[in-house]
């Protein structure tokens, strides 16, 4: 068998001391910027691309690899202890993990996430592993008509996303969608909505809104009523999940890692999309539905599935065609030039021990992430006892320097004050945060594609139902409309499955 | 790890240098790069900064002030202190298309700085998705006289943009534009067939044109690239067509004359180091390491070349 010959070349590439030293150091330093908010994977891989000058190609990738995947799990900390997404795809985590911990379960859903992220993480890798080149020429189909479509779709299950009412579910998807319109319209270069501050020339930087809206927001809400983290603080009980919480998370977490796997291979925040797609599912497909939002294990378990399987597989776009899914992958791309090799199709047959090498650290980083993580929990969950006159100004700090240093822009840093504010007015009003997120992100995306299939189908509308992909996910989008908008089938649909459970 | 080993090293360069050495510089100097981290201009600039900082024995930090096609960078270098410790790495965008397709000018591209050395040119590529009926430049253009074609580039008012525009301007054909954000995802479309054409930086199109996943029609210097010497230039079809991207090294106006020799002097040293030169020629980046004057007479040739290029296109930008 080539694959067992070649894994079997990988794991020896990867488990040389050297190369397991480095490894380690990258699932460290990504743990801890992950879990210190703001200071994202970019920043720290753009700071030490100089220094993987000096090192062997495969090791210096190896340590790259291990901050952007050590990031993921370090993000979903923060996200659950102090509702502070560390990474962009750990905001959806927040959504109930950080009410799990406020439960006194934070433990449990740091377990959760970990041992979640270790399943999909492993699988992710073999699928990196198999199907590595079939994969690629399915995310090439994807043309703008077909993107145009995903993106109804994220769109459409955002709205199913939220809990309470699917009007100000609505209302924030749109807010989300008119701050993803700041910036320059990228086919004429038309400044939009900048108020003539070239600062913002390149829109809101998403990082500044979610710190905004998730963390400073939750800070405001905490200085105004101080007892709630002290109840949150005195129930912990338990750190790891017990046996029934485990039966609960095997479902989630398998269809977690199959939508994030899928996703991960588009360009353009799969791994984001991913999480918010499990969580619809998820949700969907709950038996108690209205746990939601109020600390639903599912709610963890799968979106942590979704984004580290997603983080895995947009390695495939990067090794197989030298195309970057995501900014922390153009870095890669840059690392990979630094040393000489010139990412593409043929790195996998000239340079089968870099690319097997890095594939096999992958499943190793992720064992010493788990390993690393667990025993940690104890350690994380005591920072909830720290109290918040400490605690607050450094996550503050924190967040201010992590912020700036991704654009070392001080405009980025307005953003964040006002989108704390605009936060916190949000959850007076008993508006989610999490749609006007995916509005945001989505948005940009959706206009560029609608707009440059116009121009390539030469205006005719049609090009979105004559293309098989992109029809069948207006379809698919049309289909969870109607379960959102007519309640009576959910009623029907939860009939059926309480029948079928007695 | 990093420290000690900088340290090191610029120890020993000081020691090397010794009391020839100037008082330039005596602290770090920070490299501002307009744009994000993992690019084209990033990874030249940190090559180069690696180096040049050992020549000068100073660490020369680099920062990433992404924003407005390179504008914000170079806007904030240009109000930076003029002491030679604040340097930005200018290209044919910041220095040449921008001043003159912004209608709001943020800085004056030969007022406001003082040029230091031109280090490298980069040839840009017009290519092809293979199933498309074409070999030739002159197939293309014949094509294109008779059905509607589209081509990608990494977005409006980029290089990579207006070579297309010259390129319709002059062979006196109309493809449409399809601008994207980033060289990434155009060649995404292009390898994928939903876009035909594309108009790309050559470093990060070979790899697909030596793999054949795309067909290279033409690069866009006036002779062919070293590289790639079974690509024709476009300008043997197109007869006086040539554009490149080029990287550039500018301190603020008003730097003392000395500064501006010791940092030159080092990008020379730089460029000439084998190790440098290597890496650069596998980037497809032809090494020219100007002096101070050769760089101002460029950036002057650039903006007259361009500006008739900018004004037929019809692009400006608020």
């Amino acid at each position: 068998m080539d694959l067992l010959s070649n894994l079997a070349l990988g794991f020896g590439v990867a488990s040389s001391l050297a190369n397991l030293a480095f490894c380690l150091i990258g699932v460290l330093l990504g743990t801890l910027i992950g879990v210190l908010p703001g200071i994202g994977a970019t920043a720290t891989i753009a700071m030490l691309l100089p220094i993987t000058f000096q090192l062997e190609p495969v090791s210096s990738l190896i340590m790259l690899a291990g901050i952007y995947y050590g990031a993921q799990y370090g993000g979903s900390t923060t996200a659950i202890l102090i509702n502070m997404p560390g990474e962009s795809s750990s905001a959806v985590t927040a959504i109930d993990g950080y009410q799990m911990a406020r439960k006194g379960r934070a433990g449990t859903a740091l377990a959760v996430a970990a041992i979640g992220s270790f399943f999909a993480g492993s699988v992710a890798t073999f699928l990196v592993a198999i199907f590595a080149p079939p994969l690629t020429a399915i995310a090439l189909e994807f043309g703008a008509a077909e993107y145009f479509s995903l993106m109804v779709m994220g769109l459409v299950m955002s709205v199913a996303l939220a809990h309470g009412s699917v009007l100000k579910a609505l209302a924030m998807v749109v807010l989300g969608l008119l701050l993803g319109m700041v910036g320059t319209d990228v086919y004429t270069g038309a400044p939009r909505f900048t108020l003539g501050m070239t600062q913002f020339a390149d829109g809101l930087n998403f990082v500044a809104v979610a710190v905004g809206v998730f963390g400073i927001a939750e800070i405001l809400r905490n200085l105004e009523d101080e007892h709630d983290r002290e109840v949150m603080t005195r129930n912990i009980t338990r750190l790891f999940p017990t046996r029934d919480e485990f039966r609960q998370m095997v479902g989630p977490v398998l269809r977690g890692t199959g939508v994030g796997s899928v996703l991960g291979i588009l360009p353009g925040g799969g791994a984001i999309l991913a999480a918010f797609a499990s969580y619809t599912v998820e949700k969907k497909l709950s038996k108690h539905p209205e746990e939601f939002g109020k600390g639903a294990l599912a709610g963890v378990a799968g979106p942590e599935s979704a984004n580290n399987a997603g983080a895995q597989t947009s390695f495939i776009p990067l090794l197989t065609l030298g195309i970057p899914a995501n900014p922390v992958m153009a870095l890669m791309i840059g690392a990979m030039i630094i040393q000489g090799i010139v990412p593409g199709p043929n790195v996998v047959s000239e340079q089968p021990e870099l690319f097997w090498g890095i594939i096999a650290s992958m499943w190793i980083g992720n064992l010493m992430l788990v390993v690393l993580n667990l025993p940690l929990i104890g350690l994380w969950v005591k920072l909830l006892t720290v109290p918040y006159y400490v605690l607050f100004p450094i996550i503050m700090a924190m967040c201010s320097i992590g912020v700036y240093s991704v654009n070392s822009n001080p405009y980025d840093l307005f953003a964040v004050a006002f989108f704390g504010l605009l936060g916190y007015v949000m959850s007076k009003l008993r508006c989610e945060p999490a749609p006007l997120l995916l509005g945001f992100v989505l948005g940009p995306l959706l206009e560029e594609n609608l707009r440059r299939a116009m121009i390539l189908s030469r205006g005719d509308p049609t090009t979105f139902v004559t293309r098989p992909i992109s029809a069948g996910l207006l379809v698919l989008s049309l289909a969870i409309l109607v379960l959102v908008f007519l309640p009576q089938i959910r009623k029907r649909r939860d009939e059926v499955f309480t029948e079928s459970d007695a | 790890m990093i420290t000690r080993r900088i340290l090191l090293a610029s120890t020993l360069a000081l020691g090397l240098a010794g009391a020839a050495a100037a008082e330039f510089p005596d602290r770090q100097i920070t490299l501002v790069i307009p744009f994000a981290a993992g690019g084209s201009t990033d990874v030249v600039g940190r090559i180069v900064a690696e180096r040049m900082g050992q020549e000068l024995g100073q660490q020369i930090v680099v920062q990433n002030v992404g924003g407005a096609g390179g504008s914000l960078g170079a806007g904030q270098v240009a109000k930076a202190d003029a002491d030679g410790y604040t340097i930005l790495m200018g290209t044919v965008a910041t220095h040449a298309l921008n001043p003159l397709i912004l209608k709001q000018k943020p800085y004056d591209p030969v007022a406001d700085f003082a040029p230091v050395s031109l280090l490298v040119l980069v040839p840009n590529v017009l290519a092809v998705n293979p199933e498309m009926p074409v070999n030739t430049v002159q197939e293309l253009i014949d094509l294109a006289k008779t059905d509607p074609l589209a081509y990608a580039s990494s977005g409006n008012g980029t290089p990579l943009h207006l070579s297309g525009e010259l390129f319709k301007s002059m062979a006196g054909v109309q493809i449409d534009h399809i601008p994207y954000k980033g060289s990434g995802p155009a060649l995404t479309d292009v390898l994928g067939n939903q876009v035909p054409i594309i108009f790309d930086n050559l470093p990060s199109a070979s790899s697909h044109i030596t793999s054949g996943k795309l067909r290279a029609l033409g690069v866009t210097t006036a002779e062919r690239a070293p590289s790639f010497p079974d690509v024709p230039a476009i300008a043997e079809t197109l007869p006086g067509y040539e554009t490149y991207s080029w990287n550039a090294l500018f301190a603020p106006a008003g730097t003392p004359p000395e500064a501006i020799e010791a940092l030159a002097a080092a990008a020379k040293a730089t460029m000439a180091d084998p190790a440098v030169a290597g890496r650069m020629a596998e980037f497809s980046a032809t090494i020219v390491a100007s002096t101070p004057d050769e760089l101002a007479e460029h950036v002057k040739a650039e903006m007259a070349k361009w500006e008739p290029v900018v004004k037929d296109a019809n692009v400006s930008m608020d």
